[in-house]
């Protein structure tokens, strides 16, 4: 062992050491293993397109059938489609297809922290159905969480077919989710990202390799059958002046408070209307509906369904700002009586609208009352949907990359991180708690709160390691001069620094005997041959400690660019009471 | 079995598996196998989503086009609300179909709704900018905007793009939409540019000369009015608009002689073009009175000269805000004034003082135009013998 820093000591060299022969199988093995995890992907991706295409023309149908092929929509039509859809969709959750309910996302993060992958094959069909009832009947909601859970839905029974590993069967449900977020979206970076940054919660090479085959064969397929035109049609978009920063903040405050808004709404009404005796559910779609008939009747039916033929509207000044601060109220509201009544279907597009909508209206009125300092609404309507999608669903890199992919206009990206990171910042100061967390842990789950988890403090080797109070030896010392050293100064242990590089460390009770036996002329370097002390750096975490201080008393944590000079020590005294510390703090 | 049991079954049993290992050889012992099923289950799954996509795009687009029908047919009817409802219907169906948002734009164009229509079109031509029809609807919502670049620009790409049927005609009529918007703005120099590069382009057709005479004459661009006045009385020489037109350019160009044939022919075939009849009696006179035209003999000058002295002398008198005045030429302090020059002079000015000093003739005539000169300043434009002087001082500017 020639150099033992933690950067370049492998696990194996610490754990017992397989034989080779079987080392060598098993290496093999887990070679060919993700070889061929990275096949399924492919398939995963194309069975998930599949499904979601499927699953857009079931929308088609049921808003076709329910609602008419009218550009405005009958009274009657307005008020029984939906609520009578309602009826239909509660039967069927309350019923047959229980684990239906919701928008999909907390379904997949408890597919992977709490079942093993495990999700009933029932459920795809289920939210295919019902989903697709309910968008289509107009409930204010939105079809890519549930395409996100259709695909996880594919990936699991996929699994469980070939009898997959535990460890393979965790990540194959986001495998299928980023495949079915991005045949839903027509955008493979936004689906990988949102499914790396909420849903799996960290980057690694086995993940990443698998989430970007399957996204990307999704995407294929589903431009194969429903063509490569981008969800919106975008308008000429750039910043045309510095100044104009100043509106696009206006609208990260303004998206900010809307998605404290939207989400308080949730987390209060959700948890009231769960409550209400079970006979109540039966009828909680279908009041819903009705009230969002009756807001179509009243002159706003641009808020049922998932609205994106109107969110191109505002980008293209089809409304007036007033229209538009309207739709995006009413959006609110629609969307809050759909989704807390239990009725199946997804948060995004809803959370584009009303992005949208506040967008183009606050970037509208900017521009009539501040001429100077703001351009087209229809560049605001592009940014605020990236700000409620960073405000609301707290996914901010999402959110950034979202709006580039939409618009393939890198040149707003600018005010997008402006009022992007302003809508973040209010919306978690305001709200500590994301949607989705507050969704699981209303629904009685614990599931890992990836924004938590982003903000968690990682404790590091320089937060427990201390100077260290003793001598330092060097290899040439004689074993006499260390032992008197350690003896004056009443010292456990000793770190030799070795020649021409690493680092050794020498008990008392080592050196007495040594003294013993005679060897107190020898060197150190003579005596020690090739034992060598691993070393660590400031800047490692602190886990990484916990691999050594069991097995050596005292590890010498060095400087990255001299690995001779000695920053401090760590023992497993240091670590725990660091850890304990932390725990209380 | 239920849901939940079948899930403790499947944990229980994915445990045991990572236990002995077998779910690892299970899949990797029977890829290929695996591998030529799903690529079957993929196939037929990939086929029978191909028969629902055919039936659905069937759909889409047969609804598509009977709203589309109805829209065009509610446009060419100019019921611009009812084509709108129906064009945005078709384009549910068919989200980017060019020609739906295309005629959805004219629907809304046809309603005032120029910003909504301006979006539409702009995205139109963010797909296709080299469409004419897009850059010319984009042309006029610029001029109704009064963003003049913004119109210079669709017109001429209007007038360089592709479009449909007879695109040499298209193309002609945009450049002279284009030189209308730019003689309404006054920008002649612009308008002539196009208008020469126009004339350039066109056939046989009388009235597309006589159009880009009439343009022409409208951009001030005389000369270029008065050939294509001539190539358009070429194939139809009776036309009496055109006749007036080539007349009025003759008489603009101070070519008289011309001026009063192609007048006197659109007087004749057209006797209420009171216009024509004006400029005609006007160049009549012009020609009466100049006593430079070499067509009339001496004694006749002599008599010309001092009728046309005492035309300007009674002139300065009606205008008596040039009583006072002087010459440009000379100090009002070292030389009188153009009514002592007049009062001194006019005793000279006579047939037989004339006869005997033929120089006289130039230093009268000059005084002419002088005075016509400045009592046009002062007193406005004159009409009769005394426009018909400064009509002759401009002829005779260049001399």
């Amino acid at each position: 062992m020639k150099e033992t820093s933690l950067d370049i000591l492998p696990n194996s060299q610490i754990e017992a050491p397989l034989p080779s022969r079987a080392s060598g199988i098993a290496s093999r093995m887990m070679m060919r293993e993700e070889h061929f995890f990275l096949i399924l992907s492919v398939f995963i991706g194309v069975f998930a397109a599949l499904a979601v295409v499927s699953f857009r023309f079931a929308i088609e149908w049921c808003r076709m059938y329910l609602l008419g092929t009218g550009y405005t929509l009958s009274t009657s039509r307005l008020l029984l489609a939906p609520s009578l859809a309602g009826l239909v969709i509660a039967v069927l959750v309350i019923h047959v297809f229980p684990r239906a309910r919701g928008s999909g996302v907390n379904q997949t993060k408890a597919a992977l922290y709490i079942y093993d992958g495990y999700i009933p094959f029932r459920t795809a069909i289920g939210k295919f159905i019902t989903a697709a009832l309910a968008i289509g009947s107009g409930h204010s909601l939105g079809p890519e969480d549930p395409s996100l859970q259709i695909g996880a839905c594919l990936a699991s029974a996929l699994g469980r077919r070939l009898r997959l590993s535990r460890e393979r069967m965790r990540l194959i449900a986001p495998v299928g989710a980023a495949a079915g977020l991005a045949a839903a979206f027509n955008a493979p970076i936004s689906a990988i990202l949102f499914v790396i940054e909420e849903v799996i919660g960290r980057w690694t090479a086995g993940i990443l390799g698998s989430v970007v085959l399957s996204a990307v064969s999704s995407v294929v397929v589903m431009r194969w059958f429903l063509g490569s035109e981008p969800l919106f049609r975008i308008p000429v978009v750039e910043l045309q002046h510095p100044s104009e920063l100043i509106a696009y903040s206006i609208l990260g405050v303004v998206g900010g408070l809307a998605s404290v808004a939207f989400s308080t709404g949730i987390g209060v009404l959700r948890p009231r209307l769960k409550a209400l005796p079970t006979w109540t559910q039966y009828f909680q779609p279908a009041v819903a509906g009705l009230l969002i008939g009756i807001i179509g009747v009243l002159g706003a039916p641009q808020v049922m369904g998932a609205g994106y033929e109107y969110m191109d509207e505002a980008m293209h000044g089809q409304f007036t700002w007033q229209m538009l601060a309207i739709l995006a109220g009413l959006k609110i509201v629609a969307t809050l009586l759909s989704f807390v009544s239990g009725t199946p279907g997804g948060m995004f597009a809803p959370t584009l609208f009303i992005g949208a909508m506040l967008g183009a209206a606050v970037g509208g009125a900017e521009h009539a009352f501040l001429p100077h300092l703001a351009a087209s609404p229809g560049t605001y309507a592009l940014v605020g949907m990236g700000v409620l999608f960073a405000g609301f669903l707290r996914a901010p890199m999402t959110s950034v990359f979202m709006v580039l992919e939409v618009s393939g206009n890198y040149s707003i990206i600018v005010p997008v991180i402006v009022a992007n990171a302003i809508a973040y910042a209010i919306s978690r100061g305001l709200q500590p708690t994301a949607v989705f967390d507050v969704l699981t842990r209303q629904d009685g789950m614990d599931l890992p709160s990836m924004e938590e988890q982003r903000e968690e403090g990682i404790l590091r080797v320089e937060d427990a390691m201390r100077s260290s109070t003793g001598p330092v030896l060097e290899a040439a010392d004689s074993v006499d001069h260390a032992f008197q050293q350690a003896d004056a100064k009443d010292l456990d242990v000793l770190l030799i620094r070795l020649t021409p590089s690493g680092w050794s460390s020498l008990a008392r009770e080592e050196l007495e005997s040594m003294v013993k036996e005679g060897k107190g002329g020898l060197t150190l370097d003579s005596v020690l041959a090739n034992r060598q002390t691993p070393y660590l750096h400031p800047d490692h975490p602190l886990d990484s400690a916990l691999r050594y201080v069991d097995r050596w008393p005292l590890v010498p944590v060095v400087s990255r660019a001299d690995f001779s000079k000695l920053v401090g020590v760590i023992s497993q005294d240091d670590v725990l009471k660091r850890y304990r510390e932390f725990g209380e703090s | 079995m239920n849901e939940e049991s079948a899930r403790s079954k499947f944990q229980g049993e994915s445990t045991i598996n990572r236990e002995n290992g077998q779910d690892r050889r299970f899949y990797l012992s029977r890829e290929p196998v695996i591998l030529t099923v799903l690529s079957v289950l993929a196939t037929v799954f990939f086929l029978a989503v191909t028969g629902l996509s055919h039936v659905f795009h069937a759909q889409q687009e047969s609804l598509g086009t009977r709203w589309f029908t109805r829209g065009a047919e509610d446009l060419r009817q100019q019921r611009f609300t009812a084509a709108e409802y129906d064009l945005r219907t078709a384009l549910l169906y068919s989200r980017d179909n060019f020609s739906y948002q295309f005629n959805l734009a004219e629907a809304l164009i046809g309603q005032g709704r120029r910003t909504e229509a301006r979006a539409y079109l702009v995205n139109l031509w963010d797909r296709a900018p080299e469409n004419g029809q897009v850059n010319l609807e984009l042309a006029r919502i610029a001029v109704q905007s009064n963003e003049t670049e913004k119109a210079l620009r669709y017109y001429h790409n209007a007038i360089y793009a592709a479009w449909p049927g007879d695109q040499e005609l298209e193309r002609r009529d945009a450049r002279l939409e284009l030189v209308e918007f730019l003689l309404g703005i006054h920008a002649t120099k612009q308008a002539q540019s196009e208008l020469i590069a126009l004339a350039a382009n066109l056939d046989n057709d009388p009235s597309q000369h006589a159009r880009v005479a009439d343009l022409f004459f409208r951009a001030q661009d005389y000369e270029h009015a008065f050939a294509e006045y001539l190539l358009s009385l070429k194939s139809g020489p009776q036309n009496p608009a055109v006749l007036a037109g080539a007349g009025r350019a003759a008489f603009e160009l101070r070519r008289y002689p011309l001026a009063q044939r192609y007048l006197q022919a659109a007087v004749a075939a057209n006797p209420s073009d009171a216009s024509s009849f004006a400029i005609l009696k006007t160049t009549e006179l012009v020609l009466r009175m100049d006593p430079f035209s070499r067509s009339i003999p001496l004694f006749q000058r002599d008599r010309i000269v001092v009728e046309d002295f005492a035309t300007a002398g009674a002139r300065l008198k009606s205008c008596p805000g040039t009583v006072g005045a002087s010459s440009p030429v000379s100090s009002a302090a070292t030389q009188p004034n153009l009514a002592e020059q007049w009062m001194k002079m006019s005793k000279q000015v006579t047939e037989r003082g004339l006869r005997r000093n033929p120089e006289l003739i130039e230093g009268a005539m000059d005084l002419v135009f002088e005075i016509e000169h400045k009592t046009n300043d002062i007193c406005g434009a004159p009409t009769g013998n005394n426009l018909a002087l400064l009509l002759i001082s401009k002829s005779h500017e260049g001399n």
